[in-house]
């Protein structure tokens, strides 16, 4: 079952056969073949340097489920921001191939063609709750696909990373910061 | 009263440099040595070579940062100063790979822990891989050069409570342990060594063997990535560089040619096996990347009652070897003890899972010890071990694969990291791994980690010590190099780095470097003859 109604991720067509080795792993083993209705290029969202409005809907989805616990309900919508900056940052310095294959894996989660049979999110990840993508990491942190578990610890530990590294984190970890030189 | 930045100091009275990212147009350079890396390997070699008259030209990937640029902010220091900005991993995506990559190299971000080559594993070589010349007594002379150029003495302060946890643990248990020397002068005691040392205390080839080579009228080029060697027979005839933009991330269209007498390659494991395979540099036994091994490293997490304050203070200060020879130097997988600094985004990473899980783990920070296992891979035929491979644009990647022998070592790790932590008072014990929780007692601990099915990505590991790859040896069938350290096929070329280890070695590498590329930088002295 593949989810028609939701609105196009802003990928195109020539961009998804561009998806490259990674996406065609995911949709070889999906067992499906690309028809996606043409759409603009995705270019970086304003105000980002790697990230596209097609990933903010997952990674707004994603970011809530990991932080949970780790900041008060009330400065969660600040707290996903400044991730997603950090984020931002962490992926401009990475090297082309890593962002590529990081690239890729926004691509597989932003497609509906891919992002239900593989997630199991069959919505868009702006509908998703909290539980579906519980779920859905689960089941790729215990995926017999390799790509999937490899997937699962990237957004891990890009996500954590990218927190932590923020100063607005640290009262939580008790972490003072570093001492003046 | 500020640190005063040497570095810049140095730059300001005309030390000669240039920027990959800022040329106006292609250059030429050309110098008696060119040097690729500028690491512990590079540092030394030109240091040593421009000692002795030849005119020295450094290559360096990584920007140049120096002391008023370290920030001690994670976010910032691991996007700049590490390779592939921290995202350097094995193919697979499953061990994270530490290394550095900016002026200074790995040796600018180490923690400071500063071992001579262990004599069983200079034996090994020399018995099982045909390293000729590096005993243990020849070998003595060039560690004890090096610690007096570099300061590396046992750390006289007392350990941060990290490090006391081996301490303790260890002598309850009647274990071995002892005090690790560091290459630091004047330490502030900070713990932050892993961002660039802030105070220059840290003796990194930033602030003393590169200063030297500029001293003496070497240069230094940086934000440009050695592409490949040029070959002519069996001669390099060049090094075609790519000028590199800020961010040490794409080339910027320049390019820079380099000439010189003779080449040394030395950016450490999978980089140096990178450019030789880049170059299709003749390699008749396809050895080239071959036998990478990793020190890899497991880890285990213990929360204490009282607190640990695990980012402040000198990161690695006690070790224990107590298991590592254990069974033989090419027995059962073993292990060196250690602990890591624990800062919160890595630290994040480490304690693994997400959500409550990972902020009730985060939550315990400052009372909360991690230890390490340094697996002594590449001495046993069933022992896991890396092959490096080019990624579709060129770039190195280290296809690394565990085995049943490995994955045994891991396990008993395990167990001996929960002892001694629980021996030193730890509450709870977490062996990281996904599927573990803390358990609040050693019988517990033992449980758990008997049952843990050890698999790639459930099991937390990573690296900061790739060696070999281009190993040396007389058997040209086996190694890339001689036991000088000259390519055995092309007659210019030596490589002087970590990649010329056989097999790992035991202990941090950083003071095997110094000491290995030192001697085999006085002898080259001494083949090349007058200036």
């Amino acid at each position: 079952m593949i989810d028609t109604t939701v609105a196009p991720a802003g990928l195109s067509r020539r961009h998804l056969l561009k998806v490259g080795l990674l996406g065609s792993a995911f949709l070889a083993s999906a067992g499906l073949t690309a028809s996606l209705s043409g759409c603009s290029a995705s270019m970086p969202q304003a105000g980002f340097a790697v990230i596209r409005e097609s990933d903010l809907a997952f990674l707004r989805a994603l970011i809530p489920v990991m932080l949970e616990g780790a900041v008060p309900p009330e400065k969660l919508p600040q707290a996903v921001a400044g991730t997603l900056e950090s984020l931002d940052y962490s992926l401009n310095h990475l090297s082309p191939e890593l962002l590529k294959l990081t690239v890729q894996l926004f691509d597989v989660l932003a497609l509906p063609i891919t992002r239900g049979p593989l997630t199991g999110v069959w919505g868009s990840w702006e509908n998703a709750s909290a539980a579906d993508v519980r779920r859905f990491l689960e089941r790729w942190q215990n995926s017999w696909i390799g790509l999937l578990k490899m997937g699962h610890a990237s957004l891990l530990q890009l996500v954590m990373m990218s927190w932590y590294s923020r100063a607005e984190s640290w009262a939580h970890c008790g972490y003072p910061g570093p001492p003046t030189v | 009263m500020p640190v005063p930045d040497l570095f810049a100091e140095g730059l300001a009275r005309g030390w000669k440099t240039h920027n990959g990212s800022r040329l106006e147009h292609d250059l030429t350079l050309e110098a008696d040595i060119a040097i690729v890396g500028s690491g512990a390997g590079g540092g030394t070699s030109a240091e040593i070579l421009s000692a002795a008259g030849f005119k020295v030209l450094l290559i360096e990937e990584g920007p140049l940062k120096t002391s008023s640029d370290f920030k001690m902010q994670e976010a910032q220091a691991y996007a700049s100063l590490y390779q592939e900005g921290i995202g350097r991993m094995s193919k697979d995506g499953a061990i994270t790979i530490l290394q550095g990559r900016a002026v200074g190299g790995t040796t600018l971000v180490n923690w400071t822990s500063s071992f001579r080559t262990p004599a069983p594993t200079l034996e090994h070589w020399a018995k099982e891989h045909a390293v000729e010349g590096h005993g243990p007594a020849e070998m003595a002379p060039w560690f004890e050069v090096m610690e007096k150029r570099l300061g590396v003495a046992p750390w006289a302060v007392p350990p941060n409570a990290n490090n006391e946890v081996i301490r303790s643990g260890c002598d309850k248990l009647g274990y071995a342990w002892n005090v690790i020397p560091r290459n630091v002068r004047g330490c502030w005691n900070l713990g932050y060594c892993g961002m660039g040392c802030p105070t220059n205390a840290k003796q990194s080839m930033l602030v003393t063997s590169i200063p030297a080579m500029l001293d003496q009228g070497g240069e230094l080029l940086y934000l440009a990535r050695a592409e490949r060697l040029l070959l002519d027979g069996d001669q390099v005839s060049g090094i075609e560089c790519l000028g590199l933009d800020e961010r040490c991330v794409a080339p910027n269209g320049r390019r820079i040619t380099v000439k010189a007498r003779h080449y040394i390659l030395a950016g450490g494991g999978i980089n140096t096996p990178g450019i030789l395979l880049r170059s299709k540099a003749p390699d008749p036994h396809q050895r080239a990347g071959k036998r990478t091994f990793l020190h890899l490293v497991n880890f285990s997490a213990a929360q204490f009652e009282q607190l640990i304050n695990p980012f402040y203070g000198a990161p690695q200060s006690i070790y224990s070897d107590h298991f590592q020879w254990d069974d033989g130097p090419a027995g059962r997988l073993s292990y060196k003890l250690e602990v890591p600094p624990l800062h919160p985004a890595l630290t994040a990473t480490l304690l693994g899972r997400f959500g409550i899980d990972n902020a009730l783990r985060m939550e315990q920070l400052p009372h909360t010890n991690v230890m390490l296992a340094l697996l002594r891979d590449g001495f046993h035929p069933d022992s896991a071990e890396g092959r490096v491979e080019l990624r579709g644009d060129g770039s190195p990647v280290l296809d690394y694969r565990m085995t049943d022998y490995s994955w045994d070592g891991v396990r008993r790790a395990f167990h001996s990291m929960a002892e001694i932590q629980f021996a030193a008072g730890a509450k709870a014990v977490l062996p990281l791994h996904a599927d573990a929780g803390y358990v609040k007692s050693l019988a517990e601990a033992r449980r758990l980690i008997d049952a843990l099915p050890l698999e790639l990505y459930r099991t937390r590991l990573g690296s900061a010590h790739v060696m070999g790859g281009c190993a040396m040896g007389e058997d040209p069938r086996q190694a890339v190099c001689d036991s000088l350290g000259r390519h055995h096929q092309l007659g210019n070329l030596s490589i002087h780095d970590g990649s010329l280890f056989p097999t790992s070695i035991g202990a941090n590498p950083q003071l095997s470097i110094y000491g290995l590329t030192a001697k085999l930088s006085a002898k080259l002295v001494k083949r090349l003859g007058k200036v």
